[in-house]
This record gives C-alpha cells, sequence and structure tokens, in this order.
C-alpha cells in the first residue's frame, strides 16, 4: 500500500503553545474542513452581510423602510424595469425585478433587505439577551443547588408546558397592552423581542444548568475547591467557559427558530396589536401581504419572500449541526 | 408492578408544573389593569340590568378587595368550577369554556391525525435511510428532513394552497378545499345534536363511528392539507432523531456482540438495532408535539378551521379595534398547556412501559 | 505464580483450529490510515488456551475483533490475510467485497460490492457463534439493555441448535424400549457417581426429557429392578408425549437442514471460487440455485408462519431452548438462574453480566472462545471467579480459547502459550513457561521485568524505567521494526527492515534482528 503524503516529522515543527489555544485552533481548522457547516457559515454570512448594508446605506438599495409607492400594478418575477417608478431605484438601475413586486408595486428584493435587517437584528438580540439570561441562571442554580435551583427548575417546567408559540402570542398581547396602557413608548418590534427573551431563557438555563451539574463533579473543580478558591469565582472562571461551547451550538439552532417564531407572529396579525405599520416590511408581515393575492393564483407575493426565509433556516441549521458535530467531544477522533 | 408506581409518581410531578401553569396565567391576568378585566367580562350589547348583573360576576370571580393569595386562591377555585370568564369576538363570543369545549375536539383530532400520520411514515422512512447511512437515500432523506425542519409552517401552508388548493393551483377545481368553509360545524351535524351518541366530538372520527362516509370524506377532504402542513416539521424532526439513533445504536458494542452471537444481518437490523434506536424517539414526539400545537394555531388561522387555535387567535386579533379579550388569552393557554402535560405523561408512560431501564 | 508445563509438543501434530496468516486490518480515519494489524500471524489448536498480550493499543482487541471479522465498517477493514477457522478460510472472498483506492493518507476511497459482503456477512452468520464465539471488555455495553438476559441466550440458541433439538423431539416421540434398556445398562456399569449423573443427564438431554431427571434418579437409587424401571421410565415418556405435532417438527427440522445445505454449498463455492475452477463453480451455482428453488417451493408456508407468528409456532422449541438456558447459567455459575434469566442486564453485578456473556458464548457448543480483556473491568476476586470459570470450561470441554488480556499475571494463571504483541505486530510467541522465564525479544524482556513481583505499587514506576517512550501512532508507524525507536539493543537495520517472526528454539517464535537475520518480503 502506498501513501503519497508528506508526513511531518515528530518534532521538527513543534512550537509551545497555550493548549486551550491549540484546542481552539484544531478545533478551527475541523470547522474549516466541515464543508456542511462551512455552506450554512457562507449563507448566514450573507445574510447577515445584505441586512448591514440595508442599515449602513440604505439608499444603495434604493428604498429605507415604510416606503409605499402609488403604482397598483403587481409584476411578476423578471420584469424588466420601465419608467413607472417614481425614482429608479440606484440599486436597481439597469435591472429586473428579478423578484416581482408586491402590494403598492414594492419591489420584492429590496423589500426582503429591508426585511432581513429587523428580522436579522431582532432575533440575534432575543437570542443572545436570552442566552446571557439563561447562562446565568442556570450556571448560579446548578453550581449552588438548594431552593433556588428547585425553584428555577419548576418555572422552566411551567414555561416548557406551554407550546412556544401560543406563549409568545400570549406574551406578546398582555406585555403590548399593559405598557401602552400605561403609555410607554416603545416601539413594538422591541414589545416582541422582549416578550421573546422572557420566554426563551428557560431553553438555555436548563441546558447549562444540566452542564453545570456535570461539570460540578468533574476533577478540575473539585481541585479548585480545594485550592481555596470561592464558588462565585469558580462558577465564573471555570463553569461558564465550560458551558459557552454548547450554547453556542445551541444559539446557532435557535436563531433559525427565533426567525421563525419572529416571522410567525407577524404574520397572524400582531403587528397591529403592537401598533406597527402593516406594511413595515418584514418576512412575515411580507407573506401576509402576498396572501392577499393567493385567491388570483399570484404566487411571488408569497413563494419568494418564504424561499429566502427558508434559506436563511436552513442555512443556520446546518451550520448549527456541523459546529454541534466539531464541538462535540464524541465526535472527534 | 413497579410500572403502576411510576405513573402515580409521574403523575405526582404534574401536580407542580399544573400550580405553575395556573399561576402563570394567574400572573397575566393581573398584569392588566382590574377595570378592563371587569370591562372585558361584560357583554357591552347587553341591556343594562345585565351589564350589573355580569360586573358583579366579574367582581367575585377576581376576587377584588381580598389578598392577593386569596385571589389566586378563587381564581383555582373558578377554574375547577369551569369559570374561566367570557370573551367576546368576531369568531366567538360567549363563556371561555365553552367555547373551548366546542373547539377543543378540532383541534385534538388534528393534532392525532398528524402525529399518526407522522409516526407511520417517520418509523419505516427513518429505519430505512438509519441503516445504510452516508448512502444516497441517507442524504436525500436527510437534506429532506432538513429543509422541512426549517420551513415556516406558515408558509408551507400558503404553498401546499397554491399547488393543490381548489380553483388556485394546476388542479383547479378537482383540488382540496383550502378553507374550512364546507367543513360541517359540529352544531350542523345531525348525530351531535343532544340525545344522539356522540362519542369523540371529532367529526371524522364520529362520522365513522355512525357509518355516515360521505361526510367522513368531507372531513377527510378538509384536513389533508391541514395535516400534510403540520406534519412535514414533526416528521422531519422525528426522521432526523430516528436516523441519529439508528446510527448511533449500530455502532453500539452489543450490536457487535449480537454479529458475534451469529445473527443475520436482517435479524441484527430488526431485532436489536431498531428497537433499541426506537425507543428513544418516544420521548421526542412529547417536544415535537409542543412545536406542533403552535403549529395547530398557525394551520388553523390560514385554512380557516374550527378549532382552539382559532380561539385563542381570536381573542388576540378577532375583534373590532383589536379589543383584546383576556380571559380568552388566558383559558386557551390553559388548555394548551394541558394538551401537551397530558401528551408528556403518555409519552413518559409509554417509554417506561417499553424501556425496561426505566422501571426501577 | 504457577506455571504449569503443557503439552505444548503435543498440539503441534494437530491442525489448529484457528490459524491467521499475515492479517491486516487497518482503519481509514479522517486523520489518516491507522495501521493497526501489519501482517499477524498465529494459530490456536483444538483445547489449548492461547494468550495475546500487550500494552493497550497495541492491537490485541484489533486482532480477536479481525478473526471474528467484526471490525466496525466503517472506519476499518480487513484488508488482507487469511483467516482458517476448522479449515475453511473465511477471508476467501476479501478481493471481491470492496475496493479501496488511496489517494492520500486522509482521502480513501472505498467501493463495496453490496451483493458480495450479503454473502459474505451470511457465510459468517453460520461461523460465528457456531463454531467460534466472542466475550467482551465490558459486559454491561455488551448486553442488549433492552432484552432479557434469557431472551439473549436463547436467541443463540434458536439460530444454531433447531436441528439438534428437533433431533431430540424426534426421538422422544419414538422411543424404544432398547434405547430405556441401553441406557440403564449403561448406567449400572459405571461406578463413579458424577459420571452416574451424568449419564442420566445426557439421556435425558438426547430426547429432551429433562423434566424426567429428577425422577428417574430418584427410581434408580430406589429400586434394583430393571425391567420395572424400564417400563416405569418408558410410561413416563409415553404419559407425557403432550400434543406436539410431529409432522411439524419434521418440516422445521427438514427447513433448518436445507439452510445447513445451502451454507455448506455455499462454502464450497467460495473455495471453488478462489481455485478459479469454473466448472466447478458453475456445479455449485446451480447445485445452490436448486436447494433456494426448493426451498422456496416446500417450505413457503412455513417461512410465512415463522415470520408472523415465530413465537407460537416455535413454542416447544423455545421450552427447550429456555431449559437448555437455564442449563447454561447454572453452568457459570449463576445464583438463581430462574431469577436471573428473566432480569435485564442492568439488573445484573459485572461479575453477573460476565458469566452471562459466557453462557451466551457457550449456548451453541461452539469449539473455541474468544475472550477479548473479559477480566479487566472486574473487580479482583469476580475477576478470579471469571478466570476459574474459563479454565474449567477449557478442560471439561476441551473447548479452544483465545485470550486477551494486558495482564500478565492473568496469563501465566491461564495460558498455554503466549503471544506478545506489539504495534500492531507479534513479536515473540512461546509456551508460557517460556515466555515468563526465557524471554528472547528485547519488548518482551522488558515487559517481564515490569512484573511487580513483590510490590504492586512499583508497577507504573518501573514499567517506565524498563521501557521508555509509549506505543508508537501507528498513522505513521516507525518504519522497519516498530520497536526500534524504543529499543536498547536497536541496530542500523532495524529501521530499514522488518524483522520475520521466525523459530529460533523449539516453539519458540521470535521477530528480532538480534536472533535471525530474517526480514520480511515487501
Amino acid at each position: 500500500m502506498q501513501t503519497t503524503i508528506s508526513i511531518f516529522k515528530k518534532g521538527a515543527v513543534q512550537r509551545k503553545r497555550h493548549p486551550k489555544v491549540e484546542d481552539m485552533i484544531e478545533t478551527l481548522k475541523l470547522i474549516i474542513k466541515n464543508k456542511v457547516a462551512m455552506t450554512g457559515l457562507v449563507i448566514t454570512m450573507t445574510y447577515m452581510i445584505l441586512a448591514l448594508l440595508d442599515v449602513i446605506y440604505p439608499a444603495y438599495l434604493g428604498y429605507g423602510p415604510n416606503i409605499i409607492t402609488s403604482l397598483p400594478q403587481l409584476l411578476p418575477p423578471g420584469t424588466p424595469l420601465g419608467e413607472q417608478l417614481p425614482t429608479p431605484p440606484t440599486f436597481a438601475n439597469g435591472w429586473h425585478y428579478w423578484f416581482g413586486t408586491t402590494v403598492g408595486a414594492y419591489p420584492l428584493f429590496p423589500a426582503i433587505l429591508a426585511s432581513l435587517r429587523i428580522d436579522l437584528g431582532y432575533s440575534l438580540v432575543i437570542v443572545l439577551t436570552g442566552a446571557i439570561v439563561g447562562i446565568f441562571v442556570g450556571t448560579f442554580s446548578g453550581y449552588f443547588g438548594g431552593f433556588w435551583d428547585e425553584l428555577m427548575m419548576r418555572i422552566t417546567d411551567v414555561f416548557y408546558s406551554i407550546p412556544f408559540l401560543v406563549m409568545a402570542i400570549a406574551f406578546t398581547t398582555i406585555l403590548s397592552y399593559s405598557l401602552l396602557q400605561d403609555h410607554v413608548p416603545v416601539n413594538g418590534f422591541n414589545l416582541v423581542a422582549l416578550a421573546l427573551i422572557i420566554i426563551w431563557w428557560p431553553t438555555y438555563a436548563r441546558l447549562t444548568r444540566s452542564i453545570t451539574l456535570s461539570l460540578k463533579s468533574s476533577r478540575f473543580i473539585e481541585a479548585a475547591v480545594a485550592s481555596g478558591s470561592s464558588r462565585i469565582r469558580n462558577v465564573v472562571t471555570h463553569i461558564i467557559p465550560g458551558v459557552l461551547s454548547p450554547v453556542f451550538v445551541q444559539i446557532s439552532l435557535d436563531l433559525g427558530s427565533i426567525v421563525l417564531v419572529f416571522a410567525t407572529l407577524e404574520f397572524l396579525g400582531l403587528g397591529a396589536i403592537i401598533q406597527i405599520n402593516s406594511y413595515t416590511p418584514e418576512l412575515g408581515n411580507l407573506i401576509t401581504i402576498g396572501q392577499a393575492y393567493l385567491v388570483t393564483g399570484d404566487w411571488w407575493p408569497i413563494f419568494i419572500p418564504g424561499v429566502f426565509l427558508l434559506i436563511f433556516t436552513v442555512g443556520i441549521n446546518i451550520f448549527g449541526d456541523g459546529m454541534r458535530d466539531v464541538l462535540d467531544p464524541k465526535m472527534r477522533r | 408492578m413497579e410500572l403502576k408506581y411510576y405513573i402515580i409518581r409521574r403523575l405526582l410531578i404534574l401536580i407542580p408544573t399544573a400550580l405553575g401553569l395556573l399561576l402563570m396565567t394567574f400572573i397575566l391576568l393581573r398584569a392588566i389593569p382590574v377595570s378592563d378585566l371587569i370591562a372585558n367580562y361584560v357583554n357591552q350589547r347587553a341591556s343594562p340590568a345585565q351589564r350589573a348583573i355580569e360586573k358583579q360576576q366579574a367582581i367575585a370571580l377576581l376576587g377584588i378587595g381580598q389578598p392577593l393569595p386569596e385571589q389566586f386562591y378563587i381564581y383555582i377555585v373558578d377554574i375547577l368550577h369551569g369559570n374561566l370568564g367570557n370573551m367576546y369576538s368576531n369568531f366567538y363570543s360567549g363563556p371561555v369554556i365553552v367555547g373551548i369545549e366546542d373547539y377543543l375536539p378540532f383541534t385534538l383530532e388534528l393534532t392525532i391525525f398528524t402525529v399518526i400520520v407522522s409516526v407511520l411514515i417517520a418509523i419505516p422512512l427513518g429505519t430505512f435511510i438509519g441503516s445504510r447511512p452516508n448512502t444516497v437515500a441517507d442524504s436525500t432523506g436527510r437534506v429532506f428532513s432538513l429543509i422541512f425542519f426549517a420551513m415556516p409552517i406558515f408558509w408551507l401552508a400558503l404553498v401546499l394552497q397554491l399547488v393543490f388548493g381548489k380553483n388556485i393551483g394546476p388542479l383547479g377545481a378537482y383540488g382540496l378545499p383550502i378553507s374550512g368553509q364546507g367543513y360541517p360545524s359540529t352544531q350542523q351535524v345531525g348525530f351531535i345534536v343532544n340525545g344522539v351518541s356522540q362519542p369523540t366530538h371529532m367529526l371524522f372520527i364520529d362520522s365513522v363511528l355512525h357509518g355516515d362516509f360521505p361526510l367522513a370524506l368531507v372531513a377527510l377532504e378538509h384536513l389533508i392539507l391541514p395535516v400534510l402542513t403540520l406534519s412535514m416539521s414533526i416528521l422531519a424532526g422525528l426522521l432526523r432523531f430516528i436516523r441519529a439513533g439508528m446510527v448511533d445504536t449500530a455502532n453500539q458494542e452489543y450490536i457487535k456482540t449480537a454479529r458475534a452471537k451469529g445473527v443475520p444481518e436482517k435479524m441484527v437490523l430488526k431485532k436489536h438495532i431498531r428497537k433499541n434506536a426506537l425507543l428513544p424517539s418516544v420521548t421526542v414526539i412529547g417536544l415535537l408535539v409542543a412545536g406542533l400545537l403552535g403549529g395547530v394555531v398557525v394551520v388553523e388561522d390560514i385554512f380557516k378551521l374550527e378549532g382552539l387555535g382559532r380561539l385563542s387567535l381570536a381573542a388576540v386579533v378577532g375583534t373590532v379595534g383589536n379589543n383584546i379579550q383576556f380571559y380568552g388569552v388566558a383559558g386557551t393557554i390553559l388548555f394548551f398547556g394541558l394538551i401537551l402535560m397530558l401528551t408528556n405523561l403518555i409519552v413518559d408512560v409509554v417509554y417506561a412501559f417499553l424501556d425496561p431501564r426505566i422501571r426501577y | 505464580m504457577i506455571i504449569e508445563e503443557t503439552k505444548s509438543e503435543k498440539t503441534q501434530e494437530i491442525k489448529p483450529y484457528v490459524e491467521v496468516k499475515d492479517l491486516v486490518t487497518q482503519f481509514f480515519t479522517a486523520r489518516g490510515i491507522v495501521k493497526a494489524l501489519d501482517r499477524v500471524s498465529f494459530s490456536v489448536y483444538p483445547g489449548e488456551i492461547y494468550g495475546l498480550v500487550g500494552e493497550s493499543g497495541c492491537g490485541k482487541s484489533v486482532t480477536s475483533t479481525s478473526v471474528m471479522d467484526l471490525i466496525p465498517d466503517p472506519p476499518g477493514r480487513v484488508v488482507s490475510g487469511e483467516i482458517f477457522i476448522d479449515n475453511f478460510n473465511i477471508l476467501s472472498d476479501i478481493k471481491t467485497l470492496a475496493r479501496i483506492k488511496i489517494k492520500s493518507e486522509t482521502d480513501v476511497r472505498i467501493k463495496r460490492n453490496k451483493r458480495a459482503l450479503k454473502r459474505h456477512n451470511n457465510v459468517l452468520s453460520h461461523i460465528r457463534g457456531d463454531k467460534i464465539s466472542m466475550i467482551f471488555q465490558e459486559p454491561f455495553l455488551a448486553l442488549n439493555p433492552t432484552m432479557s438476559i434469557g431472551e439473549q441466550i436463547m436467541e443463540v440458541i434458536m439460530l444454531h441448535n433447531i436441528s439438534s433439538i428437533s433431533e431430540s423431539m424426534i426421538r422422544r416421540e419414538n422411543i424404544s424400549s432398547g434405547d430405556v434398556n441401553e441406557f440403564i445398562t449403561k448406567y449400572y456399569s459405571l461406578n463413579d457417581d458424577t459420571l452416574k449423573r451424568k449419564t442420566v443427564n445426557n439421556f435425558t438431554a438426547s430426547y429432551a426429557i429433562h423434566e424426567f431427571e429428577e425422577s428417574i434418579i430418584s427410581l434408580l437409587t430406589t429400586s434394583d429392578d430393571r425391567q420395572y424401571i424400564e417400563t416405569e421410565i418408558l410410561n413416563m415418556i409415553r404419559e407425557n408425549k403432550s400434543g406436539i405435532n410431529i409432522e411439524n417438527i419434521k418440516t422445521i427440522k427438514g427447513y433448518y437442514d436445507l439452510q445447513r445445505e445451502i451454507f455448506q454449498m455455499t462454502l464450497k463455492l467460495l473455495q471453488a471460487e478462489r481455485t478459479g475452477e469454473t466448472s466447478a463453480v458453475n456445479r455449485y451455482t446451480t447445485e445452490i440455485r436448486k436447494l433456494k428453488r426448493i426451498e422456496s417451493g416446500n417450505f413457503f408456508n412455513l417461512k410465512m408462519k415463522l415470520r408472523f407468528a415465530y413465537k407460537h409456532y416455535m413454542a416447544e422449541y423455545r421450552k427447550e431452548a429456555r431449559r437448555r438456558t437455564m442449563e447454561l447459567l447454572t453452568l457459570v455459575n449463576i445464583a438463581g438462574p430462574e431469577v436471573v434469566i428473566d432480569s435485564y442486564p442492568h439488573e445484573l453485578s459485572g461479575g453477573m453480566q460476565q458469566r452471562a456473556m459466557i453462557a451466551m458464548a457457550l449456548a451453541s457448543n461452539p469449539n473455541m472462545l474468544i475472550a477479548d480483556e473479559p477480566t479487566t473491568a472486574l473487580d479482583v476476586t469476580t475477576q478470579a471467579q471469571i478466570l476459574e470459570i474459563i479454565k474449567d470450561l477449557n478442560k471439561l470441554i476441551g473447548m479452544a480459547v483465545l485470550f486477551i488480556t494486558h495482564d500478565l499475571a492473568v496469563i501465566a494463571e491461564t495460558c498455554n502459550r503466549v503471544g506478545v504483541m506489539y504495534a500492531g505486530n507479534i513479536v515473540e510467541e512461546a509456551s508460557t513457561v517460556e515466555t515468563f522465564n526465557d524471554p528472547k525479544h528485547p519488548y518482551t524482556v522488558g515487559l517481564m521485568s515490569s512484573v511487580p513481583r513483590a510490590d504492586k505499587k512499583r508497577e507504573k514506576e518501573l514499567k517506565l524505567e524498563t521501557i521508555p517512550g509509549t506505543v508508537p501512532n501507528l498513522i505513521t508507524p516507525p518504519s522497519g521494526c516498530r520497536f526500534h525507536p524504543r529499543c536498547k539493543f536497536a541496530m542500523d537495520i532495524c529501521s530499514l527492515k522488518k524483522p520475520k517472526l521466525v523459530e529460533i528454539s523449539k516453539n519458540h517464535k521470535v521477530a528480532c534482528f538480534l536472533y535471525s537475520d530474517e526480514s520480511e518480503v515487501e
């Protein structure tokens, strides 16, 4: 059996690095090698860049949010640009309406870009905040145990016993009602985000708690306790870094779900409750708008925003799957 | 038998969760100003005298003037007596408990059908692709499950309507109904009326039991697209899990033992891998049903079907001027929670029954 | 340490039961190809206990799994070599199973031939468990958690022993006074009590009338009238003929015998394919096809019944299998077999689990047992008991044992011959006495001097002292002799060529250039 690869001689190029750095480099290499994860990452990054572009320089894309033109026509995908537009979009100059238009002759592509900004931005905020809250609650209650731990578990039990979407609807409604009743000036989307954070953190609390419990009995924590390190210090320096990588995987998987929930809430018409303009570009809302054209069989106002949403969730999911494969010590050989 | 004690213990664990659930709806209700809660209870179109009576009922129901723990106690007692308050919306007006009674059966029917359909498809398909990892069939299955797992349900429902819908898609008039219109409501059907047996309140099952097959066909016709929509996501989740379980189990040491015993390859798959791989997927069903119940809200909304999801949405956005019906919101949450809790209970008991390791 | 002199001289004339020649097993991982076994050759003779010893990671377990062809694929494969089990080379079709294309260390394409693999596995399923069975290091992991112990043992019996059970059942139905008379005469001709007991046991077993064993013994001990005893026994059996359908049993037996015949034919076919005799290949292929036609023609009904009502249809067999299981559990010293038979693996202790594993391995009366570190996961007292059971079985039944361990004390206590493994090679092979008293290979010398003779705590320190370094990474094994980087006596040739395992004195083989200049032909 012949092998053609050149093999590094042992000891030839061995620089001494910190073992943690070494481990991180090893992990990074594995991620880059994992084609599926990289595909997911590329898809996700493309979406992020598009969303960022819309924040930084919306004029480049031609339209900011909340612009409605008065053209009544619904144009199918691939229609060449005509003069019927009031102001020719800079981004779309010389382009076609590749994705057609939706209500008010509003081109779908810029609408989707504007939607991405809202969907991705809020989802990121929700997931990250939820994760941070969850990590703290989970690690501390898991490490200290006792009454608060039991209480925390019961609270998460209750959150787990209600279907997520139903709970999201209820929380958003009641939160918005009580805040708007008191004339607290809150942006509607912020309200949704707040409601989702309230019901999202238990996932992370559960996850981190279970990891904390297994870490707690491991050798290095016992060593730290024996050397007289304080309990809070232990949690911060040993436990929290230990839970980060599974939490990271969970975040990447959850981002997709949260985008879906966010869009679904809009789709169900909660925008009216949280006092959002019903033409606000948001993927769920765009699909709701498209639903009006269902009876005439015009498919693109529904189909295209959904495809964008789908590609994003698939991308982020395969990224999360790939990350889990890489970060799971069992999978490493 | 140990299983009996396991079930009893499992039921006892249910109590704090149920109490927590009640506490949560209680807190949600108390986040609303009391005056609004009272106004919500009263039918604004009724006569002034009637309104005064209802106002008194609302004050009694809320236990106004009492300390908070006392109020919570009153709240629980009221719920145990079936008093969940009133709601008034375009979709349904009246006591919440009656609304739930009317619409819960359909949601149950939808859920049960979906779970059955997806389990029936997922088990053979999952074992098939799980038994040959890294083949074309496996990759196809993985891509399929990945896409459907990540797919927005509302979008899938609309696309299915576009493709299969009556008078919309390529099927034209032969397509499937896209709205609940024509789906006989429970009141319209003869055998549901008082005096005649009404075993389940689920239209399809009842009509089959009564031998009314044309009606069963109508019910089925209306169920196909919603069930298809809902089962896609649950199917994808199950498929992923079963496949992973099969691959994982195939690498276990005891499979090697089975081969070392001289068990033929086919029997290894059937007798040793499949059972051990399918067992944990029973537990996932509980989790998937949680997602499914969320999907029920969306699907009932899109297909205009009369179920619990529709009711809960009606309480939120179903009134003129978005006059939120708080009792409706709280009541539907409570029952969705109840369905989920029961599902989890059943799942745990079934799992304990199947897996000898649980019954200790 | 007690080391017995063995009958190693005698073994030379007998044909080996298992003969492994130039076995190469590799694992194709993302980090590169792990060359786990590099031309391993050894033989196990009937009735002996052959020990394989070495540091962890030297390929002992890979060897044992390869002998059963149970290497998990992917990532591993037996790449080449020959394994003769009872004179049949189970790897005779290895070339047709898979085509391995090595582009680079990390990029290996394996193309498997599904049909060939199916036939290969089918043939092997008749050999595994039947001729050779295996017990594993971690009994808890090796037992199916959702099947009761009894079910798992019965499975083996129902797979391999249907024919013999059928025969004994048919014999019971057709029992004549002559048969009983013969048994009684034999019984009275014996003097030894245990032998008498054994005769009764054999008699009841061969006629599947185990439930009468106690009453027969009491009859024999209380009465002297042979005529009376004979009629009594005959009556006992005839009265209990029960509702067994003898025709059914005959059909089932016919079916399993046919299966066996097909298997034998397939073996012949494989042999013919290997030698390349086209006429023989054709003959056997048509023969197999004919048999299969008979199978699908005559036994269609039976197959359907077995498929859909197996438990009901085979109830009589299951009863007998259960009885045998009970016997096996008693044989391996399990206390309370009637409870254990229906319990699940997690309800038993480690020692009990390993006993159950052994019972399972014995269920089909194999001629050889592979014990892959059977005592490593157990505590010391249990360890001794398990070893005792294995030794007893070896002595009583004459079962050959391939014993794998890293524990030299265990080797010294149990084995007749020892092969010392290092990094995927057997470096020395000799009788146990010679290995311990006169080790030749530098690695064996180091290993032996690392044995704690007085102070067990110093084991590790001593080991480090005597053999510097660790087992090499087998993705990039050292060139030539794989031990040379750690060897005190390393010469120039050691890193260039690989020494061959040569016999330097009678029954003592060493692979080292210190003793012989012969090297492996590349």
